[in-house]
């Protein structure tokens, strides 16, 4: 049989172009199709409107840092400029006190010791007896071989031994083993481990933020524990200089020098599947290059599943069992709502009287007070409804980390609330499930500018534009991110880990699926955050099905050119 | 970058500088592109929003596949696919049939015979094959060769071999609707004709109706880009690169550097000096003579024309729409294929009323009733908004001066108004407001919205855009050029200043070019409508 190329790609979102850009800097023969303009949809850097604010659309957060593709790929030698602020991540509250994360431990300790001594005491000495104390090592190989190898039954085990999460259990002086505390919730391991209500929000809305649901247990643990008490100090959370967008530039440019061949307004309409296993694609008769068919060994999907085996293999293929199996596949929650503003000036908290370094967070959060709250949110987000009485959302302002987002002296700023897609109830109306969202989009957004100014000093005032992003709009914008979803489907029990995207999908590995040949690196293990870690796994995975995956320069892990690098990333640039 | 000495370094990465320097790296040249904003393109932008793609800046290339870019780097294989609607423009106006011209002349000929006249018809047929035969033979050749002086243009047209060179220069003397006004026809086809020309902030009484046969013709063929105007410019942007082109955004230049009476190099404004042995700019004359170079560098008269350099009276005012359904227009009653116009125009009747309007505006004045015209790029390209979605955008001729900040949501929803009452059907999903501040702010060489880099005016035309010194690409000032939409052949998206200053680059440096004239320019050689 005859291929065009050896790999073929469907989606240029960021996990497509890092398989590509692996791929094609192994020597395989390499096509990225992508239906819209630009590749990199979540990582959309635009202009709607005054020229000069940039406005991160979706993604704005970023943990790439974290991933062996930045040695690995070389991003840096393309373009890509991490820059950050020395606090991470903070909780502002109706009381004037806040909570905060920042890049050093001790920051973090600082502020932690005006809201609770103890709490203060318990992080401070898990981190440094866990970590600092020869603990680096082990936590990075943890991460490399959870996030960037296809999901073992162990995984969990391997959490629950890390020396830290037994430093952190033994500080408290709690009489639970660690693999008990990893089964656990969210909310249960947050009070079991920490005092201060400040602080529990802190760790509850960072495991949201994070796409953990604390709601759920062992997922829960992961997002407060794992991502919310280790942002900053272990998770690197970044911008890029220029925007979110330029992640998939640098990945473009580096997949292109490596011959990788990536084609825009090329929509796919099918899979050819011949003989049970994936031959090629055919693209839609809209495509630059209408109904086009292109033939390679391997084809990739990089869109989420049901997209993937819905629209693009058939139910023919797939047969009516899997394929009812595949339309039950959760899309629901965590998906977001964004307010992206253009301000004439950074937000003033009310609360930097109690500690400044609020005005200097990358990422914050207002309207969570106490885990009671922050549980009544999280009930409300599996019910369809908004949490209204005092709407609980996210805070980000980019441009403090990179002032080139914005003009002089102004500021791009995103409000981000965690909502349910379908949406039943609101303002104690009914609504008709998603498509409700059109109707109700600009006043809720004005309902969350109000309650935002509650925590701040005339921020309504700075306001000069705003544009309302919802998940209607972000599946419009994305039809592979159904619901809105950004995930690649909800993280929740019976969808993750090993189950991702649901049992019996892929096989041998995590992009491996029932088909032949056939690869998935969109809703597989672990999810679709910054990390280019279902991409690396992709990767790896069809470089060792190809035969070349040994490679002198393929050696990166997670975490390393965090480590080496962190010193030399700029921080506060934006800050005056 | 330090140290390192360039050939070639292009200020601005629109579509001139990405050709001129995709040329000039294919001669072997070590070329750098440098661009002031995040991304290159210039006009070519196209904004992906909530799905749908709003081309903000150009979106009829009239030039399409006729652009020697487009062949001599096989564009098409790059991705770059052209749809040319049978249906190309609208004229819509209450109580009376739609005027409608199709790309195909004879369909039009004889829809305008049965909706209007039979002497309608003919005059457009022997209009159009007129413009035609000008166009094809001379003004489109022209666009892509150096300016020539217009006396000598004259001659050469006079003396040449085929009569069309007289017949056009007869024409050219008249101005446009003195030109419409020659060929007899009723009130609406004359307004909807003069409009397709005056659309473009081109006034009557600025000489410059030789462009007219070419706006017309053009206008009448025009073609979209799949995927949205930015596919032209990012396949031109991979073009260049492969051809190894360095290409830096976000690289402002604001000096440009001499040596003993000779350019050699930039300075950006972070202060990083770059050598080169040329530098060649696709900006405005004012940043070009002004702000490049200091006051007493470079000859007197450089700086004096460039202080007189006019921009446009009119600029645009862009309503970008979200739909969810295709707008239902009030003609299509006696004509379906109304709702199937690239361009629709509503309430154009009469030339008066398109005068009056353009002088209005011109005069500094927001119209009361906005004349706005729209197209819906989703008919012809569904990968321009989600599936079952679809995109409009209307444009509409203003001012510059105008408290736009606080009056653009008034005026936009003005705009959308005035268009509702001739599509009734019409419900915006979202609106995106682009002022014409907005093209200022993003494009620094559109000075006042500007969108030609200055205005058309017969002073700043042809063998004197932007002077009879540089319109040849080559200036007074050694090492320096100039091939943006300031320079002779101008704007819009017709591929020709960047085409042209590759080719006198090249000759300067001595390098072999592999590419060859087009075969338009070729034959006008032949015919000597070409001297040199």
């Amino acid at each position: 049989m005859m291929f065009d190329y050896d790999v073929i790609i469907i989606g240029g979102g960021i996990n497509g172009i890092t398989t590509a850009a692996y791929l094609g800097k192994a020597g395989l023969k390499t096509l990225v199709l992508e239906e819209r303009g630009e590749c990199g949809t979540h990582c959309d850097t635009s202009e709607p409107g005054i020229p000069g604010f940039l406005h991160n659309l979706q993604a704005t957060e970023k943990v790439t840092g974290l991933s062996p593709c930045m040695s690995d790929l070389e991003l840096e030698r393309f373009g890509y400029e991490i820059t950050m602020t020395d606090y991470v991540w903070g909780n502002t509250f109706s009381d004037g006190k806040n909570a905060l994360a920042g890049v050093s431990i001790f920051d973090t300790m600082n502020n932690w010791l005006k809201l609770s001594p103890a709490d203060a005491e318990v992080y401070t000495k898990a981190m440094i007896e866990g970590v600092e104390d020869g603990g680096w090592g082990e936590l990075h190989e943890f991460m490399h071989n959870f996030f960037y190898k296809a999901p073992k039954d162990s995984g969990l085990d391997d959490f629950a031994n890390l020396k830290v999460m037994r430093e952190l259990v033994k500080a408290k002086g709690l009489d639970i083993s660690t693999h008990e505390l990893v089964n656990m919730n969210g909310f249960q391991a947050c009070d079991l481990l920490f005092d201060s209500e400040h602080i529990k929000a802190l760790l509850l809305s960072g495991s949201w933020v994070g796409g953990f649901s604390p709601v759920h247990r062992q997922i829960g643990v992961l997002g407060t524990l794992g991502f919310g008490l280790a942002a900053g100090a272990v998770f690197p959370v970044h911008n890029s200089k220029g925007g979110s967008h330029a992640l998939p530039h640098a990945l473009i440019k580096c997949a292109r020098n490596y011959g990788v061949e990536i084609l825009s307004c090329c929509p796919v309409k099918k899979i050819i599947i011949e003989n049970g296993r994936a031959v090629g694609v055919k693209l839609t008769e809209h495509a630059v290059y209408p109904n086009q068919e292109i033939r390679a060994k391997k084809v990739v999907s990089n869109l989420s599943l049901i997209p993937t085996f819905k629209d693009l293999v058939g139910e023919e293929v797939v047969g009516t069992e899997m394929s009812s199996k595949i339309s039950r596949f959760c899309y629901e929650e965590n998906v977001v709502f964004c307010v992206n503003l253009a301000l004439k000036s950074a937000p003033q908290f009310k609360s930097a009287e109690f500690d400044e370094g609020i005005q200097r967070c990358f990422v914050g959060y207002f309207g969570g007070e106490n885990s009671r709250k922050m549980a009544q949110f999280g009930s409300s987000l599996t019910s369809g409804r908004i949490f209204d009485d005092e709407l609980m959302a996210n805070w980000l302002v980019p441009s403090l980390t990179d002032p080139s987002q914005a003009p002089e002296g102004c500021h791009t700023c995103i409000l981000w609330l965690d909502a349910p897609p379908t949406l039943t109830n609101y303002n104690g109306k009914r609504l008709g499930g998603f498509p409700a969202w059109d109707s109700i989009k600009l006043g809720l957004a004005g309902k969350l500018i109000d309650e935002f100014e509650k925590y701040t000093v005339g921020f309504k005032n700075s306001i000069i534009e705003k544009f309302v992003i919802s998940p209607l709009d972000i599946y419009r914008n994305n039809p592979s991110a159904i619901k809105g979803n950004w995930m690649g489907g909800s993280l929740i029990p019976g969808q993750m880990f090993a189950d991702r995207p649901l049992p019996g999908i892929t096989r041998g590995g995590a992009s491996r699926t029932f088909i032949k040949d056939l690869y998935l690196s969109n809703s597989i293990h672990p999810h679709n955050m910054t990390w280019l870690a279902s991409g690396y796994i992709t990767a790896c995975e069809i470089a060792e099905d190809m035969g070349v995956r040994e490679q002198d320069w393929w050696k990166g892990k997670a975490c390393r050119w965090y480590e080496e690098n962190v010193d030399k990333i700029p921080m506060n640039l934006g800050v005056r | 970058m330090k140290n390192k000495e360039y050939d070639v370094v292009i200020i601005g990465g629109g579509q001139n500088g990405l050709i001129c320097s995709a040329y000039l790296a294919r001669t072997g040249l070590d070329v750098l592109l440098l661009e002031a904003r995040h991304e290159t393109g210039g006009g070519l932008d196209t904004l992906e929003f909530c799905g749908h793609k709003y081309n903000l800046h150009a979106i009829y290339h009239m030039m399409a596949e006729v652009m020697p870019a487009y062949h001599d780097f096989n564009l098409k294989d790059k991705g770059v696919r052209y749809v040319y609607p049978d249906v190309q423009a609208a004229f819509l106006n209450k109580g009376q049939k739609p005027l409608v011209f199709y790309r195909d002349p004879s369909k039009t000929a004889h829809y305008l015979s049965s909706a209007f006249s039979k002497k309608d018809a003919d005059s457009f047929t022997r209009m159009y094959t007129d413009f035609k035969e000008f166009s094809e033979k001379i003004v489109m050749p022209l666009t892509y060769v150096p300016a020539m002086p217009a006396m000598e243009l004259v001659q050469a047209f006079d003396m040449a071999s085929d009569d069309v060179g007289k017949r056009y220069n007869e024409m050219s003397e008249l101005t446009p609707v003195e030109i419409i006004e020659q060929y007899g026809f009723s009130k609406v086809v004359k307004a909807g004709l003069y409009n397709l020309f005056s659309m473009w902030g081109l006034s009557d009484y600025d000489g410059v109706g030789f462009l007219f046969p070419l706006y017309i013709y053009r206008m009448l063929n025009v073609a979209l880009c799949v995927g949205g105007s930015h596919r032209l410019s990012s396949s031109l942007h991979k073009v260049a690169s492969g051809m190894g082109v360095k290409i830096q955004d976000k690289a402002e230049v604001v000096k440009v550097t001499m040596n003993d009476g000779r350019v050699n190099g930039v300075v950006l404004n972070d202060g990083t000096e770059i050598r080169a042995k040329a530098v060649v700019s696709t900006v405005d004359p004012k940043q070009n003579f002004l702000s490049f170079f200091d006051e007493g560098q470079i000859p007197d008269d450089l700086t004096q024309s460039a202080k007189n350099w006019e921009w446009e009276k009119a600029t645009f005012f862009g309503t970008h729409v979200a739909l969810k359904e295709l707008p239902n227009y009030i003609g299509s009653d006696d004509n379906k294929d109304v709702n199937k116009a690239m361009i629709v125009f509503p309430g154009i009747d009469d030339i008066d009323k398109v005068l009056g309007h353009l002088e209005e505006v011109e005069g500094g004045h927001l119209p009361e009733t906005p004349i706005s015209h729209v197209t819906c790029t989703t008919l012809f390209d569904p990968l321009q908004a989600p599936r079952g979605y679809h995109t409009c955008r209307l444009e509409t001729l203003v001012p510059f001066d105008c408290d736009w900040d606080n009056i653009k949501e008034d005026y936009g929803k003005k705009c959308i108004d005035t268009w509702k009452e001739y599509a009734p059907n019409i419900d915006p999903l979202h609106t995106l407001f682009y002022p014409p501040t907005y093209i200022e702010k993003k494009l620094k060489d559109m000075v006042r919205g500007s969108f030609k880099q200055g205005s058309y005016k017969t002073f700043q035309m042809g063998y004197y855009r932007p002077n009879n010194e540089c319109s040849q690409v080559r200036t007074p000032i050694e090492g320096f050029y100039v091939c943006g939409a300031s320079v002779n052949p101008g704007g819009m998206i017709i591929g020709g200043g960047g085409y042209i200053g590759a080719n006198i680059i090249a000759e300067d440096f001595g390098v072999k070019k592999d590419w060859e004239e087009i075969e338009s320019v070729k034959r006008a050689r032949e015919l000597g409508f070409i001297i040199k």
